[in-house]
């Protein structure tokens, strides 16, 4: 090192003072490593990518440990309850004891003579609305007139000890006037006296939809003509929580200065931000969002809380700090879980086995709030338009309104239940055609760099890599239909788009959707400043290796400050898979910046051209001859010469996408992910225990910045997603009452539960993510479920349409074959798969397509591809554009509304602006 | 959850811990015993039945002792599953008791007087007021039975206890102690009436042992439970069936009992005995699994429908007993 000291060269400093160039911060090295040729994308064979050159073989594609990991494992992560401040005051919220009912009186007079009791507020202390969506902003921090399900917020008590605001809680009267409460979805369609909400001249006649669709694509009136195989379901999905294990907590500090401090586990603080603006009063910039680490969100942290309301009311009211936490059972109460449906779907295919059409009807449950409501409501339907090319699209969705806790986004949003519907009738559809289901899905794939029949643009797809290399990890043709009784395999996709393409409070054109801050000072660290929520998912490690790839840098060289709205730019927050994609594009652009800057001073340092100049680790050096080059430092302080630190900002937009026709842009992505897995399971014929054995997950994420997190996330997604098909349900008892809000009794999988899965990384370089990256977080859970189910068909011969499948379905639907079949279930056979003469059509199909997209995923010069190729037009133009019968249409017509479907009735009232309700 | 506030005793002698309770009671206080903690504290922290006194087992040595026919009532689960010396079905039934965590803090006796569970019981007081409380836990409002209305007579909730089907089998004495003296009976005996009374325990009263018959070694048998999931959950039916073989061969002895299912813990001797003396193998335990079926009366409180447990009872009653046809 002392010999090293001597070295130092390129900067005036004087010499023992400022002993920069210590061993890692990249001093004074006469060499540098070399570049790792395997992180580099373009040397892997992917094709090139814009973000090629940037490679330095530091960070992407290695697998690395979170880099806040170290922090909890120690147990030195503070989480929303660790947050101790000074004269702190606890919190506590008196919730609604009825499932509907006006709010007639509060009586808060015992409550505040109680000795400890500091303050108590009601509905009164905040009028002022919000919600998620700024289309729909239904909820209060505490009941204004009416309390909409039990455990909605009515009241609130700040006192000096939990115990104390318990015994407040208890002492707050609260007279209620009754109201007949809806439980059943069903129920929602219809006019009611006394709508949940009231939506003034949007409202839905008088009845309790929030939300409606209505979309016809393709040559729907063909569909049922041109098909020779058809497969029918009708789905029950019971409503599931995200189950994280911190429960929701929040600590608000009106501190001295004026200023708002919320310290809250958010995936979302910007929204956060915005709601307590609204509902507080108080401008933005007074108040600053501190999110603390997250345990666990999945959706489930990231619409704006009332607790997070009550909490900043009852500290403003009493200049202390007030800490909220809650009791698991709260967390049902605030729930914003999957959304139970009821999910109708018809698929069709014709002789050529092609897919000349899908009808879904889905109506889903929104419990007491809007939520996310408005996008799930699209999602359950324009998300199963890939990745297979298909004749026609029919889609009538609703989500009503009823007395239960609310639902919202949950891992794999909207898409969940109604793919799994979808995959299992493919399942269906390549039985009828008796074809291998394998087979059936790679001879219909759309291509890379394809628009769906709704118009996405999809870019990168490595959905073929993902069901081959499962088909092959599994063995697949050795298995499936081969397997003795009530032992059987299945497969499922998955589809998910990778960063939602609309900013809901902004136009996609007027503001980025992430921006990134960079600051480089004097000791060679980089700080950047990320609104992006790290929320366990590896948000901050991988904003920090795109950063470090980018210079070269090791990735302790790299702190990340992303916890407050303070100092971070405005982020969108962690949903809809955005992070990855949009915050390290925006991380990367931001690292050019100082880059060009570090590249500017070698320059001039070396008098070495410019463009010659390349980043290896923590030295700057000519790519022909690696020993002209000066260190990092080196660059860095001549660079900071004139100016100090180097700051930079980099943002990531969405280029423009889809089309224009009303709710064009909801499934709106820059890039999607794709995903397929092959389960194994075993069936308990005679008690309809179902266990699954292993499980085969195949994964395109675009490229695995950090395979460590991708693989963990596909374990995680297969975990979350089993407990869905196997056991978690929310179960709502005689009365509408929510009878297991706690984990005893909400059952998710344990160990034993838990198969061996083996994840599968497939990447397929999309051209616009960043070092080819696509999200991982929610696309692995999808195909977990249909490939459960279409496995427990192979072992028993029994097609679900029911989930959770908990030991008593299954073994009902059992016995219901046996009374059919007058059989003994141990004497059961399980089905069988005589291929079809299609079969050979199909693989020769699917061949001829792996070609074609090998092509495609390789030349970015192609002609444009539209779904509808498949059926004869030419793939430059959109179908609808060649024949009229392929229609484009958002709402029903005259027809249809003859005898519409279940959601599809929520069409039969008027909006009260055009005449509808009362 | 907070627990609410109560005055902990921990005596350290049997003898102190029931001078302890016989205070208590001349006094006119109510109070608890307090053995691993795994069931009476989370009924603590959600307000149920809670009382100002708990008395804690945990310093009393005399309750301890594990042997092939003698188990204390402080004896924790974990060391009874990890048992060499008592009855392999024994071990077997307490290690599927809840989670290893629960096992090492749970004991024996807390197992036999587990408290009666119930959707409409098992929650917090917020959740329990908003449904105008039950028959179990009134809260002085006389309130009535949710699971089957307009009968308050009777508590229905339901017994989850591993260990007792298999103990009853093993023709276990239930040992207590009380301020007024000591009794034994058989544990058959022991439980009593409903999901309140439960158990035949006067006030002040605790179960200090079970021991067990000197030929338990002559029996052999298996224990099956219905979960939802492998750890943890509660069994929504457990069966014991445990058998002794005469010189032929085929068993001379039969017992079955089951848990799970009702108020209390099931012994099913007229079943046993009904095909115990026509017996047939193969179908003698059908008939076996088919009496054993109707004798239970399960009801909608617990994770899986009443109709389903009921069928299960048979497929389990049959495979706990599918050892007896093995040679």
């Amino acid at each position: 090192m002392s010999e090293d000291k001597d070295k130092v060269e390129g900067y005036r400093q004087q010499s023992g003072k400022l002993p920069f160039p210590r061993p890692g911060s990249g001093g004074s090295r006469g060499t540098s490593d070399l570049r790792d040729e395997e992180a580099i994308a373009g040397i892997k064979g992917l094709g090139e990518h814009k973000h090629d050159d940037l490679v330095t073989g530091s960070a992407v594609g290695k697998p690395t440990a979170l880099v806040d990991g170290r922090w909890k494992v120690t147990g030195q992560a503070q989480y929303g309850d660790d947050v101790r401040l000074p004269g702190e005051l606890i919190g506590r919220i008196v919730r609604s004891k009825h499932h509907y009912a006006r709010v007639l009186s509060i009586d808060v007079s015992a409550a505040l003579e109680l000795p400890g009791v500091v303050a108590v507020a009601t509905g009164r202390d905040a009028s002022g609305s919000f919600g998620v969506l700024p289309v729909t902003k239904d909820e209060h921090a505490m009941a204004q007139e009416k309390v909409r399900h039990v455990g909605d917020p009515v009241a609130c008590v700040a006192a000096i000890d939990e115990s104390t605001a318990r015994e407040a809680v208890r002492l707050i009267e609260v007279e209620y006037e009754e109201l007949e409460a809806l439980h059943d979805m069903r129920g929602g369609l219809e006019d009611s006296d006394e709508p949940i909400h009231d939506r003034g001249q949007y409202h839905i006649g008088s009845s309790n939809v929030q939300k409606r669709v209505f979309q016809e694509f393709g040559d729907i009136k063909g569909m049922a003509d041109n098909a020779v195989a058809s497969h029918s379901s009708s789905w029950k999905f019971a409503g599931a929580n995200h189950g994280f294990t911190e429960p929701h907590a929040v600590v608000a500090n009106w501190d001295p200065s004026g200023r708002l401090t919320l310290y809250t586990p958010q995936q979302v603080p910007h929204y956060v931000h915005r709601a307590l603006a609204d509902v507080l009063d108080v401008p933005m910039h007074q108040i600053n969002v501190h999110r603390t680490f997250v345990g666990g969100g999945f959706g489930g942290k990231s619409d704006p809380f009332p607790h997070e309301m009550c909490a900043a009311i009852l500290s403003r009211k009493t200049g202390r700090p007030v800490r909220i936490n809650f009791d698991r059972e709260e967390v049902f109460w605030v729930n914003r879980g999957r959304h139970p449906s009821r999910i109708d779907m018809n698929l069709h295919a014709d002789s050529e086995g092609r897919l000349c059409g899908i009808e879904t009807d889905a109506l889903i449950d929104g419990g007491a709030f809007a939520s996310f409501g408005h996008v799930t409501t699209y999602y359950n339907g324009v998300l199963h338009t890939a990745p297979y090319e298909i004749g026609a699209f029919h889609y009538t969705g609703a989500r009503v309104w009823t007395n239960k806790p609310a639902s919202g986004a949950m891992r794999g949003h909207g898409a969940v239940n109604s793919r799994c519907a979808f995959e299992v009738g493919m399942d269906g559809i390549a039985e009828q055609l008796r074809v291998d289901p394998i087979t059936l899905r790679l001879a219909n794939l759309l291509p890379p760099h394809s628009a769906t029949i709704t118009g996405f643009r999809v870019t990168s797809i490595g959905m073929r890599e993902c069901l081959e290399r499962v088909r092959e990890a599994s063995g697949w043709d050795e298995k499936f239909r081969k397997l003795p009784y009530g032992h059987g395999i299945g497969v499922g996709c998955g589809f998910f788009i990778s960063g939602s393409g609309l900013p809901i409070h902004w136009e996609p054109n007027k503001f980025p959707h992430a921006t990134v801050h960079l600051k480089v000072d004097m000791d060679g660290g980089v700080t950047v400043h990320t609104g992006a929520a790290e929320i366990g998912q590896g948000s901050d490690t991988v904003v920090a290796q795109s950063v470090a790839e980018v210079l070269g840098l090791p990735l302790d060289m790299i702190r990340i400050r992303s916890r407050e709205t303070d100092t971070a730019p405005v982020d969108l927050g962690s949903y809809s898979s955005r992070v990855t994609f949009m915050n390290a594009n925006a991380a990367i652009s931001a690292a050019m910046e100082i880059r060009q800057e570090l590249l500017d001073a070698a320059a001039e340092m070396t008098e070495a051209p410019n463009d010659r100049l390349v980043i290896g680790d923590r030295r700057i050096y000519m790519r022909d001859d690696p020993k002209i080059g000066v260190s990092y430092l080196e660059a860095l302080h001549k660079a900071q010469e004139d100016k100090g630190a180097l700051v930079s900002s980099g943002a990531y937009r969405t280029p423009p996408m889809g089309r224009v026709h009303k709710g064009a842009g909801a499934g709106i992505a820059p890039a999607y992910s794709f995903s397929a897995y092959v389960a194994e399971v075993k069936v308990d014929v005679e008690t309809g225990q179902t266990k699954v054995l292993k499980v085969w997950a195949a994964h395109d994420c675009g490229k695995a910045l950090n395979p460590l997190s991708v693989k963990g996330q596909i374990i995680g997604s297969c975990h979350m997603g089993l407990g869905q098909v196997l056991s978690e349900e929310m179960k709502y008892g005689r009365n509408g009452h929510l009878i297991n809000p706690d984990l005893l009794d909400y059952k998710i999988p344990t160990i034993h539960e838990m198969p061996e899965v083996v994840p599968i990384i497939v990447e397929s370089n999309d051209s616009e993510g960043p070092f080819g990256a696509k999200e991982a977080g929610e696309g692995p859970l999808l195909p977990i479920l249909p490939a459960v189910c279409n496995a427990v068909y192979d072992a028993i011969g029994i097609r679900t349409s029911e989930l959770p499948i908990t030991p008593d379905r299954v073994h009902r639907m059992i016995e219901d074959r046996c009374k059919k079949e007058e059989m003994d279930p141990l004497d059961l056979d399980s089905p069988v798969l005589r291929h079809s003469e299609l079969q050979a059509t199909l693989e020769a199909r699917a061949s001829e397509h792996a070609e074609r997209d090998f092509l495609r995923a390789s030349d970015p010069d192609l002609p444009d591809y539209n779904n509808g190729a498949l059926f004869g037009f030419n793939p430059e133009i959109p179908a609808d554009e060649q024949d009229e019968r392929w229609v484009v249409s958002v709402t029903p017509d005259s027809d249809y509304m003859e005898s519409p479907r279940l959601a599809g009735s929520a069409w039969k009232h008027a909006e009260r602006r055009h005449g509808g309700g009362s | 959850m907070r627990m609410p506030p109560f005055t902990l005793h921990t005596p350290g002698s049997l003898d102190e811990a029931l001078s302890l309770a016989g205070d208590l009671q001349k006094s006119g206080q109510e109070f608890d015993w307090v053995a691993g903690g795994t069931d009476l504290l989370p009924n603590y922290k959600w307000h149920l039945n809670s009382k100002p006194h708990v008395i804690s087992l945990a310093g009393v040595p005399e309750l301890t002792e594990l042997s092939e026919v003698h188990i204390g009532a402080m004896v924790r689960l974990q060391d009874l599953a990890d048992s060499n010396v008592v009855h392999p079905l024994l071990a077997k039934a307490s290690s599927m008791v809840a989670s290893v965590m629960i096992r090492r803090s749970g004991t024996v006796g807390g197992n036999i007087c587990l408290d009666t569970r119930c959707f409409w019981f098992n929650q917090s007081e917020e959740w329990r007021e908003s449904i105008e409380w039950c028959y179990k836990c009134d809260c002085g409002t006389g309130a009535d039975c949710r699971v089957i209305p307009n009968q308050n007579t009777q508590c229905v909730a339901t017994y989850q206890a591993d260990l007792a089907p298999v103990l009853m089998c093993l023709g276990a004495t239930i040992h207590l102690a009380g301020p007024k003296g000591n009794r034994s009976m058989p544990l058959t005996e022991f439980f009593e009436l409903d999901g309140i009374t439960r158990n035949v325990l006067s006030a002040g009263e605790l179960v200090t042992h079970l021991t067990l018959p000197g030929d338990i070694s002559d029996w052999k048998g298996d224990y099956q439970k219905l979960r939802q999931r492998e750890s943890w959950d509660f069994p929504e039916a457990g069966v014991a069936v445990l058998w002794k073989r005469g010189p032929d061969g085929s068993p001379s002895d039969l017992r079955v009992a089951t848990t799970g299912l009702e108020a209390i813990p099931g012994f099913h001797s007229s079943e046993a005995d009904g095909v115990l003396t026509s017996w047939s193998g193969e179908s003698s335990i059908d008939e076996l699994a088919e009496a054993v079926r109707k004798a239970v009366r399960p009801v909608l409180n617990t994770w899986y429908p009443p109709s389903y447990r009921r069928k299960m009872v048979k497929v389990l009653t049959k495979r706990a007993s599918s050892g007896m046809l093995e040679v």
